[in-house]
């Protein structure tokens, strides 16, 4: 039988440590920014390409506000800019970039990365879906880590064994649980029978989620047969499930009818400082739903006849429900601060090995540990389940894959491209790096200036590389027609986030302030499946004018809007999301309420606003594309005013134009 | 005539960009792979489409064509090895016979249809992991409920392609929002150009008197509420 051999699985480049490399001599000195262009140049120059011209400052300011708020600039903020630049270019751009990176929205764009690869949603999608009402206090840690630039090695020990860390104080404690919630917000089969089958489930999901997330590796592959083509043997995979077998996930949800495991939520410590989001529970409101709960029991002793089960059960559901709408209130009324996470398990064991992953088949006991491709040293489990050993491992500097993954993330989030493509996946199966030497010097440098993601990112928008132009040359796009070795910027088309704040903004209606909580957590406990089915008043995305990262995330129930625009499908980790054209879209834009509802309230602004029909359209051209409109443009535009105007009155007219700007391409790329 | 119009104004806008997927549309149509370009069969195919009707909630498979005489035997005995269940056997109240040439079980419930027995073709080897609707409902459609995978459509979508360049190559009609929902007719890790699209009323379920969204079935975002069909169309 083959055996996968370990020995010569770590010679495989991803599982050698990254070695530091002094940046390579280039020809042309003048051009490199720094160490990040000259691994570029070098290896351009070495097959005779050379960069395109650097983009030109209205470009680039615009292309940095997306890249790291995703938000466009105001005009004055571009205008201002554009000054600056052209009397010190790269000082200019740098306050830009410290001055977002201190905003709050940077951690609103950036930790929606993240939550694309946490496979972030506050439901349990699956067959039945049912909601997890406190899933939202993890997508506001993740942004609130981002904004405080919270170290990465930290970030994951938090993530993997926030539970098991010591905290100074309850506030600290509160943020370490709630960042256990990264463990429990993944896709269950709540109506699996069998509750050995359910646990393991939830493992194998904890152990992909973790292995993709932080190591780029398919571990679950090894789930029921050794991994096809990386070095994890089916064993690995049972050493490392045993961590997460000898773990209590707390998930939440109540028993009713096709939930089989409801769990434990967490408790959070009382006066931590955490976001409420519920009103009081009047005394009087308690007395109703305790006499509604008294009222269904005394109905379910009564019960007699045909489907008398079938309506037990239900009834059952019914009291489930009204008891968890109590149960989310201290005795006082005040509400409880609940999250979901983890904890440790009651009993700390070994798993065994499960032959074809079949549960009836359980073979060999295997010791809890990692996979010996990636290290030579086993940890010592002495007490526990070993996640805290884990979670220290993961974030050690010492791990081959920990810093260069992260730094290939926010390279791709940036440049547009992976210098590993395949984000989630650097074993054997995934492409080949373009440059391998510069992932380990940013992998390093990210490792060795304290895991800060604030510094690496700033590194990068600093290099000459993130100021080029998107211009087409004909001789590099022969030579290399996918840009891997960065002659030019890569023109991307704005996420559905993006695109949607970017309406709003522009619109004058986005709100800035966080919301406390999430429609989901509003809704409580329960089947959101059957909550599916709402009117168009009830649509978030058309009344809501909050950041759409705030936006509920249900699995399989996502709003329009996020899944024509690529959103990531919230059941599968995702580290770099899709670009589809598709005809649906441009339907979305030119018929959506919501579309014609913000170029309604642009062509309001404007028309409110001072000057002439040119000053109005050069505003509009400001904000929506962050230049002026050229001659031609304008001309065009003011025959449009004419001729539509005709039939149509003034603001009918406007707002048609606005929604034609909102149409363009120029508007949904960077 | 010489008016410039709406749709002049969003082709005109930014440059003559055009919009966004009209644009990338007639790309697609200049691009030799395109995704959706039909493809080769492995072998000559009489079949033109797909047609897949899911008639969930449709009487029992064991009193309409899947004679199970075993059952029949076995009318009234517990349920051996049935996990977490412990019900009895119940056999099927209709006679069976057998019709056509080929001798094909249909119960008295479809005399009719009994005699076209020999234009059927009936697949009795459907399985499930697990005995409950909503993981059996998703494996039917995905070939697996325990994690996610792009759906029957999506998958014939991508093998073999669409001759249609106009319409979705692959449309579901009144799909489920219950058990999996979306992931149903989804394309997991398939491109997202091989989902289906779903055409239903706004709010689910088909379109009907009472029902909200009646009256304003099929794609969504077709209609703009400014403006009458007319005008649409200029």
């Amino acid at each position: 039988m083959y055996e996968i051999d370990i020995e010569k699985g770590r010679k495989f480049w991803a599982f050698q440590p990254p070695k530091k490399k002094a940046p390579p001599a280039v020809k042309d000195t003048a051009w490199p920014n720094g160490d990040i262009d000259r691994f570029l140049l070098a290896e351009l120059e070495a097959r005779s390409l050379k960069p395109v011209a650097d983009a030109r400052p209205r470009t680039l300011i615009r292309r940095t506000y997306v890249d790291l708020i995703g938000l466009p600039p105001a005009p004055e903020e571009f205008e201002s800019f554009v000054k600056d630049y052209a009397a010190r270019p790269q000082a200019a751009l740098a306050e830009v970039v410290d001055r977002l990176l201190a905003t709050p929205q940077f951690g609103e764009r950036w930790g929606r990365h993240w939550l694309d690869v946490a496979r972030y949603a506050e439901s349990s999608g699956r067959s039945i879906n049912f909601a997890y009402p406190y899933a939202w206090r993890y997508r506001n840690y993740v942004i609130a880590a981002f904004n405080a630039d919270k170290p990465y090695d930290q970030f994951i020990r938090e993530q993997l064994a926030g539970d098991l860390l010591p905290a100074k104080n309850d506030r600290e404690r509160s943020e370490f649980l709630i960042a256990t919630g990264f463990l429990a917000i993944g896709p269950k089969a709540h109506d699996e029978r069998n509750r050995q089958q359910f646990s393991l489930d939830v493992a194998d999901e904890q152990i992909d989620v973790t292995f993709q997330a932080f190591q780029g590796l398919t571990v679950a592959c090894a789930r029921c047969h050794d991994h096809k083509f990386d070095p994890i043997p089916q064993k690995d995979y049972y050493a490392v499930a045993g961590v997460f077998r000898s773990t209590e996930t707390c998930y939440g949800t109540i028993r009713v009818f096709l939930n089989n495991h409801p769990s434990a939520t967490l408790s959070l410590p009382n006066d931590a400082g955490v976001t409420m989001y519920l009103e009081p529970l009047t005394t009087e409101r308690r007395a109703e739903v305790e006499k509604q709960i008294q009222y269904t029991r005394n109905q379910m002793t009564q019960i007699t006849g045909q489907n008398a089960f079938l309506r037990r059960i239900f009834m059952q559901s019914r009291v489930s429900t009204l008891q968890s709408q109590v149960a989310q209130y201290e005795a006082d009324g005040t509400s409880r601060p609940l999250a979901v996470g983890v904890r440790e398990g009651r009993f700390a064991s070994d798993s065994p090995l499960y032959v074809r992953g079949e549960r009836s088949q359980p073979g060999e006991t295997i010791k809890r540990g990692f996979p010996r491709v990636l290290t030579t040293e086993q940890p010592a489990i002495v007490r526990g389940s070993g996640r805290r050993e884990l979670a220290d491992w993961i974030a050690s500097k010492d791990n081959p894959l920990t810093a260069r993954v992260m730094a290939n993330r926010v390279w791709l989030h940036l440049m547009g491209r992976g210098l590993v493509p395949t984000p989630d996946n650097f074993g054997a199966n995934g492409q080949t790096v373009s440059h391998a030497a510069l992932l380990d010097h940013l992998a390093l440098s990210l490792a060795d200036n304290g895991w800060s993601v604030k510094k690496l990112i700033r590194s990068i928008v600093l290099s000459r590389a993130y100021q080029l132009s998107s211009y087409f040359d004909e001789s590099n796009f022969e030579a290399d027609p996918d840009n891997v070795l960065v002659w030019r910027m890569a023109k991307r088309r704005l996420g559905a986030e993006v695109l949607r704040d970017t309406m709003l903004a522009v619109a004058g209606r986005l709100d800035l302030t966080p919301p406390k909580g999430s429609l989901v957590a509003r809704g409580g406990e329960g089947n959101v499946g059957f909550r599916g089915r709402g009117s168009p008043a009830g649509d978030p995305v058309a009344t809501d004018t909050h950041r759409t990262v705030y936006l509920s995330i249900v699995r399989d129930g996502l709003p329009e809007l996020l899944t024509l625009f690529d959103f990531p499908d919230p059941t599968l980790i995702i580290g770099e999301r899709a670009t589809t054209a598709v005809p649906a879209q441009s339907l979305y834009m030119m018929n959506n309420p919501f579309v014609i509802r913000q170029a309604a309230a642009l062509a309001d602004k404007l028309l409110a606003g001072d000057g002439d029909d040119t000053d109005k359209l050069t505003r509009a051209y400001q904000l929506c594309y962050s230049r002026p409109p050229s001659e031609e443009e304008l001309q065009g535009a003011r025959n449009f005013l004419e001729n539509y105007g005709q039939k149509q009155n003034g603001r009918s007219t406007w707002a048609a134009l606005c929604q034609a700007l909102f149409a363009s391409a120029e508007f949904s790329h960077r | 005539m010489n008016t410039f119009s709406r749709r002049d104004a969003l082709k005109s806008a930014s440059v003559g960009f055009g919009y966004l997927a009209f644009a990338g549309l007639s790309t697609w149509a200049a691009e030799k792979d395109n995704p959706l370009a039909p493809k080769q069969t492995h072998f000559p195919a009489k079949a033109k489409h797909v047609i897949y009707l899911c008639m969930e909630g449709a009487p029992s498979h064991v009193d309409t064509f899947d004679y199970k005489p075993k059952l029949t035997e076995d009318n009234g005995k517990s349920m051996r090895g049935a996990r977490g269940f412990g019900g009895r056997l119940l056999a099927s109240p209709w006679k069976f016979s057998q019709h056509g040439r080929g001798g094909l079980w249909i119960s008295e419930l479809f005399p009719e249809l009994a005699k076209q027995a020999d234009e059927l073709c009936l697949l009795r080897g459907m399985h499930t992991d697990v005995p409950a609707h909503s993981q059996a409902f998703l494996q039917m459609h995905t070939g697996l409920f325990q994690f996610k995978r792009p759906s029957m459509g999506a998958w014939a979508l991508y093998g073999l392609g669409t001759e249609n360049e106009n319409l979705p190559g692959f449309a579901t009609i009144s799909s489920p929002f219950q058990n999996g929902g979306p992931a149903n007719y989804g394309s997991a890790f398939l491109p997202a150009v091989y989902q289906g699209t779903p055409i239903r009323t706004a709010f689910g379920g088909p379109a009907g008197p009472g029902r909200p969204g009646a009256g304003s079935a099929g794609v969504s975002n077709i209609r703009n509420p400014n403006q009458s069909s007319d005008d649409q169309r200029l």
